[in-house]
């Protein structure tokens, strides 16, 4: 493919990315985060804020090295690509605020920082000093609009002012750049080692400075290749080198780091885990690559040792953000993110079009001086030799519109269209569906459970996912009217299944006993409830016991109440109760207290540790030693709340250490 | 920082303990907190892959293995209400914030739903509405919006055993020892959440170690990932040093580098009058050949 072929292509490729994003964007706000993203409760900063933003902001870091080294240290023999560095991190920054209005839950309130202040908030600072930093690099972008539109006084006025702005620009960029580092101090018991460190704010700032720098020789490598420009090249060895210094600083200040706080264990063992090869995978890519590749004199001449380098330093530090925001988090947070394809689409779809927007200013206005190209002067130029209207991908002037209504151009349209339909049909799906729901969400065991509230039961009693709605509330209502008890009460007339005397019982030990016979239901009185003898008789013929392997039967005649789960899930069921296990606690206690004869007996059925002893006996010592008090307990500022007194440790009352 | 705050805020500041050799784990702490807020329903903690807490349930009942064999330990999760807290640092608008009655406060109106807080929090304890259109952060709030009768929090006065105890943190802190000095051989000599992260405003004591349920490390960790000093210190406290740099960045950072841009375009100015300077003499001089060549 020629070089014109692969432009166009790429440019196609951008139209697809940049148009599914915008629909999965809208599909964000119609369906929220939780059926866009796959963050979770324990993972809070997923894709947008780690990839577009961390990593998106630090790989735009060339705007401000070059424009000090330009406007700054005036070292004009970068001039050349002075713009083009300020317009990567213009368009870089614009892409990661972009990306983080579909991030942030409330994206309507991101003026509040500018007003609600806390000064003591690294992200406060990030948020003030990206933003601002934005506005300045817009600012060291007008001259190409005010050259590229005849306004010859305002460039000139532009240029008078431009240098207390870029200082400004600079200033913020190195503070935004440390802070987006200082936001991962705030984990030092949750980010791996590795990764956090007291010392990570000059870390990200130096990392960010060598990879910006890499990143604009890759910008350069390949724009000069698509456009077969040969005046940038030369510069690259030198910027090269300027990038391998930030590098090897990098290498540095981490290793004094890993000594000073004693890590060098975390990397080269004895006990290595997963982390310590992802960080040499990260380190190796980030530093060891590209210092060997820029280092050598040899190498760093030739553009495709260039590429390699300066690819490795951009995908290394690309690494290296994203370790240190999600993958340094999972140990600690027991759980593992990975970006599901909403994210992944909207996620480049928004670097998409920044590089729609990249390749349209690059070639519509005087982003380049002096490689002969996009200067409003040799526009001219370039029409004479193509003869027929170029075909540039952007629909810009009338020219270019007529491509697009033409053969050719409708072509095109219909393969970004064949691409485009099925990636946010698959976005979408995945959005409405739900398909990947985050895993802090998703219920390890079978949907079976309760409302802490037990108002209306799906229960799952005998673990054979045939399910029964139960109408609990109603129960308790029923019985407490019938025996004149409290609602809380009324529990044990169904519930009994206690193991009294119990060490310690466990609650879920006695309600995995839940396909033992259990006297829970009782034919006589179910019997006495039918009106007709008709239906009596019926049931009569059933001869029902009290063991549960009844459920078949009761299918019979409860085939609304009784169903299986999936027929529940369907019906959007998701709180469904496994069994006893919720219906038991506090039940067999309340009904035995009422019928309790000493209600100060701590250890009577009535009373907690009746079953649950609140001292495990050590082991291989007495109980009734370790409970033996010499003297009634003082008078404590905590009255233990509710009707359970603190238990008189009286012999007579200490339980047996039998079963 | 608890040797820092004034006495004024110490007296005032309320605080829990829960005292897990106690609780039974029947799960009245959340269904009073649930009554009190008016929650909607949700899957019983342990149905959930995490500990329990979400983003309508403020509170949750974490199993963990007892001391001996067979045996369970349960323990009350919920938010911690730092003396010092990670999140009211974090936040970018002061959503956040530590109040004099012990609790953390979040004021949703501020809110601009970054989770910050929730990445900040050495606990991991804020949740996310992520189901909701326009989604807030949800946590224990221990103010006076969940108290009830008697002024306790409906969870702590839920508590049939007494296992979780809602009073002055000073007094809970002498009533914790004092139960650690009665019965030595039952519970470990260790309040969680006295010191740890410069203080919790709920504090644990029980007889099998809560390191790993409370997410606080042991100082063995601690010092292993080279922050020894969270044993004492908060995390604000340990981040401040780097918070107090930022004016001096900028100001410096304006100073240095305006200073030389200053200096080199004054030299290159210099340079550019030396070398105009030059090229007009000698192009008066030329003139004057070409003069006089003719």
């Amino acid at each position: 493919m020629s070089r014109e072929r692969v432009l166009k292509r790429l440019k196609d490729l951008l139209w697809v990315l940049a148009i599914s994003g915008a629909v999965i964007g809208v599909g964000r706000f119609v369906h929220g985060l939780a059926a866009s993203t796959n963050m979770m409760d324990s993972l809070p900063w997923g894709w947008w804020k780690i990839f577009n933003m961390v990593a998106g902001a630090a790989v735009a870091t060339s705007g401000f090295v070059i424009a000090a080294v330009i406007y700054i240290f005036r070292l004009d023999r970068y001039r050349a690509v002075a713009r083009l560095a300020v317009l990567i991190g213009f368009l870089g920054y614009g892409a990661s605020l972009t990306a983080l209005i579909f991030d942030i839950g409330l994206p309507h309130r991101g003026w509040h920082p500018f007003f609600m202040w806390n000064p003591h908030s690294f992200l406060f600072e990030v948020f003030w000093c990206v933003s601002m930093y934005w506005g300045v690099t817009a600012l060291e972008l007008l001259p190409i609009l005010s050259e590229r539109f005849p306004f010859p006084k305002v460039t000139h006025y532009l240029h008078e002012i431009m240098l207390p702005f870029v200082v400004l620009g600079v200033t913020l960029s190195t503070m935004h750049h440390s802070s987006l580092g200082s936001l991962f101090l705030a984990s030092p018991t949750r980010l791996h080692p590795l990764w956090h460190s007291i010392w990570i704010p000059p870390e990200f700032l130096i990392s960010a400075m060598g990879a910006g720098v890499a990143t604009m020789i890759l910008v350069v490598l390949v724009l000069s290749w698509l456009y077969r420009w040969e005046r940038l090249l030369p510069l690259l060895p030198r910027l090269a080198v300027v990038s391998a210094f930030f590098l090897g600083l990098y290498l540095v200040v981490k290793g004094v780091d890993f000594a000073r706080h004693g890590k060098w264990n975390f990397v080269f063992g004895p006990h290595l885990t997963w982390e310590s090869w992802v960080f040499w995978g990260e380190i190796t890519l980030q530093t060891i690559i590209p210092l060997a590749l820029f280092l050598t004199p040899q190498l760093r001449r030739r553009n495709s040792m260039l590429f390699v380098g300066s690819a490795a330093a951009f995908l290394g530090l690309v690494a290296h953000r994203l370790n240190t925001g999600i993958v340094g988090y999972f140990r600690t947070s027991e759980a593992i993110y990975y970006p599901n394809l909403s994210e992944l689409i909207l996620s480049f779809g928004v670097v998409a079009a920044a590089g729609l927007a990249f390749f349209f200013l690059i070639e519509k206005f005087p982003v380049l001086i002096g490689v002969g190209f996009g200067a409003p002067e040799e526009e001219h130029d370039a029409h004479d030799h193509v003869s027929e209207a170029p075909e540039t991908g952007f629909y810009w002037t009338w020219d270019e519109l007529r491509v697009l209504l033409t053969g050719r151009g409708a072509r095109r349209v219909a393969m970004i269209s064949l691409l485009t339909i099925p990636l946010t049909w698959a976005g979408l799906h995945e959005q409405a569906t739900g398909a990947f729901q985050p895993i802090a969400r998703r219920v390890e065991v079978a949907v079976t459970g309760s409302d802490v509230m037990r108002t209306t039961l799906v229960l799952n009693a005998n673990r054979n996912d045939d399910a029964i709605i139960f109408p609990h509330e109603k129960h308790q209502k029923h019985f407490s009217e019938k025996f004149g008890l409290k609602k809380e009460d009324t529990c044990v007339k169904c519930h009994h299944l206690a193991l009294p005397k119990d060490h310690n019982t466990v609650c879920r030990a006695c309600h995995t006993d839940m396909h033992l016979p259990t006297p829970m239901f009782s034919p006589e009185r179910h019997a006495s409830r039918f009106e007709k003898p008709e239906q009596r008789a019926r049931f009569e013929a059933l001869d029902l016991d009290d063991r549960t392997e009844n459920f078949e039967a009761c299918m019979i005649c409860h085939e609304e109440t009784m169903r299986g789960l999936a027929a529940y899930e369907k019906r959007g069921f998701s709180h469904v109760a496994p069994g006893f296990v919720q219906a038991m606690h506090g039940t067999c206690m309340t009904c035995h207290r009422l019928e309790e004869k000493d209600p100060t007996d701590a250890f009577s059925l009535g009373n907690c540790l009746g079953c649950h002893r609140w001292t495990p006996p050590p082991e291989g010592q007495e109980v009734a030693q370790a409970d033996e008090p010499d003297e009634p307990p003082e008078p404590r500022p905590f009255p233990i709340p509710g009707p359970v007194i603190i238990p008189k440790r009286g012999a007579s009352s200490a339980p047996e250490a039998s079963h | 920082m608890s040797e820092g705050s004034t006495s004024e805020t110490k007296s005032k500041a309320k605080a829990i303990l829960t005292d897990t050799t106690k609780c039974i784990g029947c799960e009245r702490c959340v269904q009073g907190c649930v009554k009190k807020n008016q929650l909607p329903a949700d899957l019983p903690a342990h149905f959930k892959a995490d500990d329990g807490l979400s983003s309508v349930r403020y509170t949750s009942s974490v199993e963990i293995d007892g001391r001996q064999e067979e045996t369970s330990r349960f323990v009350r999760r919920q938010c911690m209400h730092c003396v010092d807290p990670t999140c009211a640092a974090a936040c970018l608008v002061g959503a956040l914030s530590k109040r004099e009655d012990g609790s953390v406060r979040y004021i949703s109106s501020k809110c601009i739903g970054c989770r910050y807080c929730m990445l900040a929090c050495p606990f991991s304890i804020p949740r996310y509405e992520y189901d909701e259109i326009l989604p807030y952060i949800r946590k224990c709030k221990m103010d006076e919006t969940c108290r009830v009768e008697g002024g306790q929090p409906a969870c702590t006065a839920a508590c049939p055993t007494g296992a979780t105890l809602f009073g002055l943190r000073e007094e809970l802190i002498a009533e914790a020892k004092r139960r650690i000095a009665e019965r030595p051989e039952l519970y470990v000599d260790h309040i969680w959440g006295e010191h740890e992260f410069g203080g919790t405003s709920v504090i644990y004591i029980s007889d099998t170690p809560l390191h790993d349920v409370l997410h606080i490390p042991t100082p063995e960790e601690l010092a292993r990932r080279g922050v020894g000093r969270l044993t004492h210190e908060s995390v604000p406290h340990m981040m401040h040093g780097w918070v107090m740099v930022t004016p001096f960045q900028f100001l410096g950072g304006l100073a240095v580098l305006g200073g030389i841009a200053f200096l080199r375009r004054r030299s290159k100015v210099m340079a550019e009058q030396a070398a105009a300077s030059e090229r007009a003499h000698e192009s008066a001089s030329s003139a004057a050949k070409g003069e006089r060549a003719p």
